[in-house]
């Protein structure tokens, strides 16, 4: 078996964990950077690549970037951080261009008034677009950051469980894909860059399928708190077909455009002046619909952009969509009359962001020793419902921070060898045992009925016999995980990599029921069917767990601003 | 489908799977289909599922194609890209093309002075569009002028080197290192293929043979 060491561990190579990374590198310590796909992918490379930066418009700063993020948040936010994200979000777009990217740019080469404008949920126009290949571009600026900071990467390399020395991280447990073989890697400290959790929704999700929420479990199991972990983001406007598609982003409430309107399975509208509206509103409104029923074949409800053909104005914006080649997406799934807005598209929220996570300090410390966080897996930046275009610069504001605490942290630390206890050598053996592991389960097939009870139970209308029902449900998948079957070939064995992130997600299933059994009211991305009113007497408060003696323990915690 | 497994077959073996009709699915459809409900060994990967993030690049009927923007039909054959090294089934290797980025800096080299706020930065429309590349290999499988050892990631490289060519913060001569590499040769050679839109001969050879 492989063993490595290193001062700081970096894991996720999307945008956070590479900001990460580059930034310890910076400071001359040793370190490696590890992701379960190629580096550079993930949700950062999927993304829009649009990016908020407060402060090009005259009556901008990050005051009011702030009180919009706690507006939209539903007050949920942790104070400090959200401060940190107002005031350094600039820095981080600087921090971007650095690593090669370019953002669009005015006739006169500037960031200017000309190249912002207003996403849901902030009062200012500030965000800035991306050229046409949105965060493919970013993706790949990124990669070459890494090259140039000669960083030591390892891709497709699956971090499975985390060292501890009695209450300190010490390193990781990681399997290979490629080759099928454990690695041990030993580290001063760790940094979890995992990204988000959108995948334990499949196929209602517009994630990447790394987003298993590998980062929430490693955290937790190493006794780490998180934050919050209900409040799961459902964007609005997904598709529902054909199956390869379904939960593929199609676009933000502004999609609808001015005359855009939402009806149910009967053509009844539902919904009108959506443009305007905040992601949180109009998901909710489309939960209860399709709660009641009114949902089509397809589990979707028809967005009817057809009243828009009839204004200059509304033809103007679909040529302007058209250019920029955002419905392309939809001729592929619905055709071309879809494509020219003369049919309804059908659509369905689907599972964008985690909003809770690891708790972490402004400095980027989760409360276990040694261990960082950054990126979407973190908790608290945002509250109850994040606000567009925020997402891209948190990790580098995050990503920066919880570097240099990582490297500051680790100067003291001595490598004193493997001690036998660290090893978790009932873990590496397990590991070792997956390809031509005996069973009657392929992972996948339990991967997938998870995923329904997540969606069905768990998703955007919640209420407690549900989440009651779903908790069991979660525990019988985790009682048959034991039973999964894994073929023998060592290399590249995705069936092996499906066993370890469904652990991962059934950790993470079990965190966001928990906290959304507890939340007895409706606020942000949290809907209960049951509670259906926001509570502010009594639930101004964030929802705490972590891993104590008899297994799951949470607090609540009043939010102080 | 293509099926290989370096642990067990010599060569590898073309298997034919039903997948059951769906309007409009695509061929990461059926392959996924078929890992969940015929064959879960079966290799290949994928991401964004909307052609966002290049993983999914194979061959179909023989000419590359992102399976996640392809139809499903019937009678498809597909395969991994071929001239790549082949890990499993329609998995190839993409470490080597990172290799590729350290060795030719592919990545900016600030020159003093550029600052994302201050200094207004004008990029021509091609550096734009260059950027939207996929790096999904697909071009680098079917290019001819590649070689097996030094520079073996052309026209990606040069897709690269042209990008950074009209980046005006960037100081390294591009177009030397892509002469270097024997740019020469794709002069008159017109075969780059991109299955996503780039215009890899106007956009990048182009301008790096000098217009
Ligand atoms: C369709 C879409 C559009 C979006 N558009 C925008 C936008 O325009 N603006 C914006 O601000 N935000 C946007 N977002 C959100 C934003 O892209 C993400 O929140 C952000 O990119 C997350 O970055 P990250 O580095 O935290 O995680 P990711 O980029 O998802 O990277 C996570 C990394 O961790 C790795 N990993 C996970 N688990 C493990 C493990 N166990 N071991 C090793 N590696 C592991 C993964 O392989 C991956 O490399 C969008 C999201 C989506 C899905
Ligand atoms: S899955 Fe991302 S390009 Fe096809």
């Amino acid at each position: 078996m492989e063993i490595l060491t290193c001062h700081v561990l970096c894991v996720g190579g999307g945008g956070a964990g590479i900001t990460a990374a580059i930034t310890a590198a910076e400071q001359g310590v040793d370190v490696i950077l590890a992701s379960k796909e190629p580096l550079g992918y993930g949700d950062t490379k999927a993304s829009m690549g649009m990016m908020v930066c407060p402060g090009i418009e005259k009556d901008d700063g990050p005051g009011n970037f702030y009180r919009d993020m706690i507006e939209g948040g539903e007050l949920l936010n942790d104070a400090r951080l959200a401060h940190m994200m107002a005031e350094q979000a600039t820095e981080a777009l600087q921090v971007l261009e650095g690593y090669g990217h370019l953002f669009l740019r005015d006739d006169e080469g500037k960031l200017s008034s000309k190249v912002v404008y207003a996403t849901g949920g902030h009062s200012r126009r500030r965000t800035i677009g991306c050229p046409p290949g949105g965060g493919i571009a970013i993706g790949n600026s990124l990669r070459g950051a890494v090259a140039r900071a000669g960083v030591k990467v390892l891709e497709e390399i699956v971090v499975a469980s985390l060292l501890m020395n009695e209450s300190r991280v010490t390193g990781a447990v990681c399997y290979d894909l490629p080759r099928g073989e454990v690695l041990l890697i030993q580290a001063g400290a760790v940094v979890l860059a995992t990204g988000g959790g959108g995948w334990l929704y499949y196929p209602h999700s517009d994630c990447t399928p790394g987003t298993t929420g590998d980062g929430f479990s490693l955290a937790y199991e190493a006794g780490a708190e998180l934050v919050d972990m209900e409040q799961v983001q459902f964007i609005p406007f997904g598709l529902t077909h054909p199956s390869a598609m379904c939960g593929v982003f199609v676009g933000e409430p502004n999609l609808a455009a001015p005359a855009g309107v939402l009806r149910n399975r009967n053509g009844e509208i539902i919904l009108e002046n959506i443009s305007t509206m905040t992601r949180a509103a109009v998901t909710r409104v489309m939960a209860k619909e399709l709660s009641r029923g009114g949902g089509t074949e397809h589990g979707g409800l028809l967005l009817d952009l057809r009243p828009n053909l009839t204004s200059e104005k509304g033809r103007q914006l679909w040529e302007v969509r058209r250019k920029r080649g955002q419905m392309e997406v939809v001729r592929l799934a619905y055709g071309d009359a879809a494509y020219r807005w003369e049919e309804p598209w059908d659509v369905a929220p689907t599972a964008h962001y985690f909003m809770g996570g690891i708790k972490i300090d402004h400095r980027g410390r989760s409360t276990a020793p040694g261990l960082y966080a950054a990126g979407q897996v973190v908790g608290g930046i945002h509250g109850g419902n994040r606000l567009g275009s925020v997402s891209l610069a948190e990790l580098f504001v995050f990503g920066q921070a919880a570097a240099r605490s990582a490297v500051n942290d680790c100067k003291g630390v001595r490598f004193s060898g493997f001690k036998h206890a660290d090893c978790r050598r009932e873990e590496v053996e397990l590991l070792h045992s997956l390809p031509g592991k005996k069973g009657g389960i392929p992972p996948l097939r339990l991967q997938r009925a998870m995923q329904q009870v997540m969606w069905d139970k768990v998703g955007l209308a919640r209420d407690k016999k549900g989440l009651v029902q779903a908790l069991s449900e979660i525990k019988r998948i985790e009682e048959a995980w034991p039973q999964v079957a894994v073929s023998e070939q060592k290399n590249y064995n995705q069936e092996a990599l499906h066993a370890i992130e469904l652990r991962h997600m059934l950790v993470t299933a079990k965190m966001v029921i928990r906290s959304a059994l507890l939340r007895e009211e409706t606020r942000g991305g949290h809907l209960r069917l049951d509670f259906p009113g926001r509570d502010d007497e009594n639930w101004c408060r964030n929802i705490i767990l972590h891993k104590g003696n008899g297994g799951l323990e949470a607090r609540t915690e009043v939010v102080r601003h | 489908m293509h099926r290989f497994n370096p642990e067990a077959d010599i060569k590898p073996v073309w298997k034919a799977y039903a997948v059951p009709y769906e309007n409009k699915n695509t061929v990461l459809g059926a392959l996924q289909y078929i890992q969940e409900k015929i064959d879960p060994s079966l290799a290949f990967r994928y991401g964004c599922r909307y052609r966002r993030c290049g993983l999914c690049a194979v061959e179909i009927n023989g000419k590359p194609a992102m399976a996640c923007y392809t139809y499903a039909e019937d009678g498809l054959r597909v395969g991994p890209l071929s001239g790549l090294h082949l890990i499993r089934d329609l998995v190839v290797d993409r470490k080597s093309f990172f290799e590729e980025l350290k060795k030719y800096s592919l990545y900016l080299e600030p020159s003093d002075g550029h600052n994302a706020r201050g200094t207004p930065v004008m990029e021509p429309e091609q550096g734009a569009r260059l950027r939207s590349c996929l790096e999904c290999l697909s071009c680098i499988s079917r290019c001819p002028n590649r070689s097996s050892g030094e520079g073996f990631g052309v026209p990606l490289i040069y897709v690269r080197l042209a990008q950074l060519h009209f980046d005006p913060r960037d100081r390294k001569d591009r177009l030397a290192q892509a002469k270097l590499l024997g740019i020469d040769r794709c002069r008159n050679c017109n075969k780059c293929f991109c299955p996503n839109g780039i215009a890899i001969i106007k956009d990048a050879i182009k301008p790096l043979l000098g217009g």
